[in-house]
């Protein structure tokens, strides 16, 4: 019995572990290195941006498709702000702004009109691709157009030479995923709000009738993923340099994979950031690790899909057993 | 588990040209957002051909369209130490991936890329030659003489080269007069528009012969002139219409012997040998004088449309 609990709380941080060990295996020379490290944090850490805020919605038990056209969106609306000769801030703010009030446009949708999230986040989905489209006129805005600052932000980052590691340096990329990290959890797991959260995804019902303000905090939290979700977006415009109104597309089911990865870890299969967190990890070393084996591309999406399905099914199963 | 097989084969194959002479296993990645794009896979298949051929151990990796991504992948291949990289994506876009590959000496070369500083190489075609090319095919079509209508792009950097061009041989042939210089809507592919404003170039000309030819720098506003022209009912008074690209639908209208005789055909296959040419110069240590190698692209008449 304490056997089964083991691996119900623990089989998708083992498989976790064996990922790596058997890179490390595979790879001996060149996975476990500080750099190889650092460029998987870089790599994962727009990612874990959106999957981390992502997380907040999914206490809920909500989720938000729109975040990866909302990605896409924040990225055009600095770029063209950026081509119009704006400074970076007025950009970067405009951009933000333009996630928080999409992300609040979705609680509104789900949380007055009462929409379920999965059509509501669908349709905004629709709305927000089309607006990245119309702002950014179907091109893509790079070269000149992106100031430097912008572009160079994604490739610099802190010194790591006084801790040893003369000539690296911890991205400013990583360092922005790692604050968002801290941000979340310390939202979500200190305080009253967190609680709140997570209250209203246990039973909604009952937290209304303890006086919880339901609608009010689903539209927060709403906001609070679309605000991740531009802070994506950035991330993603100033690593290519570029942007163009479809480039974050890809963020949205990936980030709902890692969320669910996660949730296998909770004893109550609630999504936990740091789980999350767990679940980004997994499939970025995969992309990582797969790559460097050589592994053929479509093969390894078969691989990173079967995981993901396995760790889920795994978690599911071992529950039914108890 | 891939490792091995790949390890074994690379071994066997170094073994066999370490027997014929010096070369070596040499080890690719070549990495892209658009595999599943026509272009793109046949470069790729241009390249691991001839990098087979050459006994080359090549990973081919697709992004699936995430820019970003090949960024990463970039690093990764560096991670590993490839002899040489080979992308398929706006440089400009994945500069932090060529930074990291040239900081650990890592030869990028790229397939139809663009040019940039740290890319060793860009094996493309040139598209100065095959503006001048159509050009000069609607030049002498028309005997030097009559009124041209030109369908351009300037906001692209590679069409508006081929504007440039066409303007220069029109503009040496006195008797040629370029009567518009339209650049078509592009948001629904080009066809369409450009029709549209090929109807109303009709209406405003309206007698036979007025027009004598429509020169356009891709296919598809040539094949919305065409369609303009043939419901107008004027497809019998010899109208002659160039694109360039020559893709299927041109190649059809091209067969179909109507007014659109000529198109440019890009060597995707040859570009892709050509870079694995390109990576093997690099890895042999030679230093590339040329920043963009141009692979020489084909006139498509009726004549040969039906080859291939």
């Amino acid at each position: 019995m304490a056997v089964i609990t083991l691996f119900r709380r623990y089989g998708t941080l083992i498989g976790f572990f064996a990922i790596i060990g058997f890179f490390a295996w595979q790879l001996p020379d060149t996975f476990v290195t500080p750099r190889n490290l650092i460029n998987v944090s870089q790599q994962i850490s727009m990612l874990a941006v959106v999957a981390f805020t992502m997380t907040i919605v999914m206490v809920m038990g909500d989720f938000d498709l729109s975040v990866g056209s909302m990605a896409s969106l924040a990225g055009v609306v600095a770029a063209v702000l950026f081509a119009q000769g704006f400074p970076v801030w007025a950009g970067v703010a405009a951009a933000l702004a333009v996630g928080l009030v999409g992300g609040l446009a979705n609680g509104f949708l789900v949380s007055i009109i009462g929409i379920l999230p999965f059509v509501a986040t669908l349709g905004t989905l629709t709305i927000l691709s089309g607006v990245a489209f119309v702002v950014s006129d179907g091109r893509t805005i790079f070269g000149r157009d992106i100031p430097s600052a912008f572009s160079g932000f994604a490739r610099s980052g802190i010194s790591l030479e006084p801790v040893g590691l003369a000539g690296l340096s911890l991205p400013w990329l990583t360092v922005i995923a790692l604050i968002v990290l801290f941000i979340v959890w310390f939202v979500l797991e200190q305080t009253i709000y967190g609680r709140r959260l997570y209250a209203i995804g246990g039973n909604r019902e009952a937290a209304k009738l303890a006086g919880v303000k339901v609608k009010r905090l689903r539209m927060s939290a709403f906001a609070l993923t679309g605000l991740g979700a531009a802070i994506a977006g950035l991330m993603y415009a100033s690593r290519v340099a570029s942007a163009n109104p479809t480039q974050g597309s890809g963020l949205m089911l990936d980030a709902i994979a890692a969320v669910f990865v996660g949730m296998t870890m909770s004893e109550e299969g609630e999504p936990r950031v740091l789980a999350t967190l767990v679940g980004v990890l997994i499939l970025g070393i995969l992309d990582n690790g797969l790559t460097q084996m050589a592994v053929d591309s479509y093969v390894r999406e078969i691989l990173v899909g079967g995981i993901v399905v396995a760790a889920v099914a795994f978690s599911s199963l071992s529950k039914q057993t108890r | 588990m891939f490792r091995p097989i790949a390890t074994m084969a690379a071994g066997a194959l170094a073994l066999a040209f370490a027997m014929a002479g010096p070369a070596l296993a040499q080890s690719v990645a070549v990495i892209t957002p658009y595999l599943a794009q026509p272009g793109t896979q046949f470069y790729v298949d241009g390249f691991t051909a001839e990098a087979e051929a050459k006994g080359w151990d090549v990973n081919v990796v697709d992004t699936a369209g995430d820019v970003a991504a090949v960024i990463s992948r970039i690093e990764d291949a560096v991670t590993q130490s490839v002899d040489a990289i080979v992308i398929n994506v706006d440089p400009a876009q994945v500069e932090a991936g060529l930074q990291s590959a040239a900081d650990a000496g890592i030869p990028v070369v790229g397939m139809d890329a663009g040019s940039h500083p740290l890319l060793a190489t860009n094996v493309t075609s040139n598209g100065y030659a095959m503006a001048a090319e159509t050009a000069v095919y609607v030049a002498n079509r028309i005997g030097g003489e009559g009124r041209v209508v030109m369908f351009v792009f300037d906001a692209f950097p590679p069409v508006q080269i081929r504007g440039v061009i066409a303007d220069a041989v029109f503009a040496n042939h006195p008797d040629i007069e370029v009567i518009d210089r339209i650049t078509p809507d592009v948001q629904d592919g080009g066809i369409a528009d450009s029709r549209a404003r090929m109807e109303a170039l009709l209406a405003a000309n309206p007698e036979a012969g007025s027009i004598d030819a429509v020169w356009a720098a891709w296919d598809q506003p040539a094949l919305g002139a065409l369609q303009a022209i043939e419901d107008a009912g004027r497809a019998d008074e010899g109208i002659v219409i160039v694109g360039m690209d020559a893709n299927p639908q041109a190649r059809d209208a091209i067969a179909a012997g109507g007014n659109f005789e000529a198109s440019m055909a890009q060597d995707f296959v040859g570009i892709g040998a050509r870079a694995a040419d390109a990576v093997e110069r690099l890895v042999n240590g030679e230093e590339l004088r040329q920043s963009v190698i141009y692979v020489p692209t084909k006139l498509i008449t009726a004549a040969n449309v039906d080859e291939q």
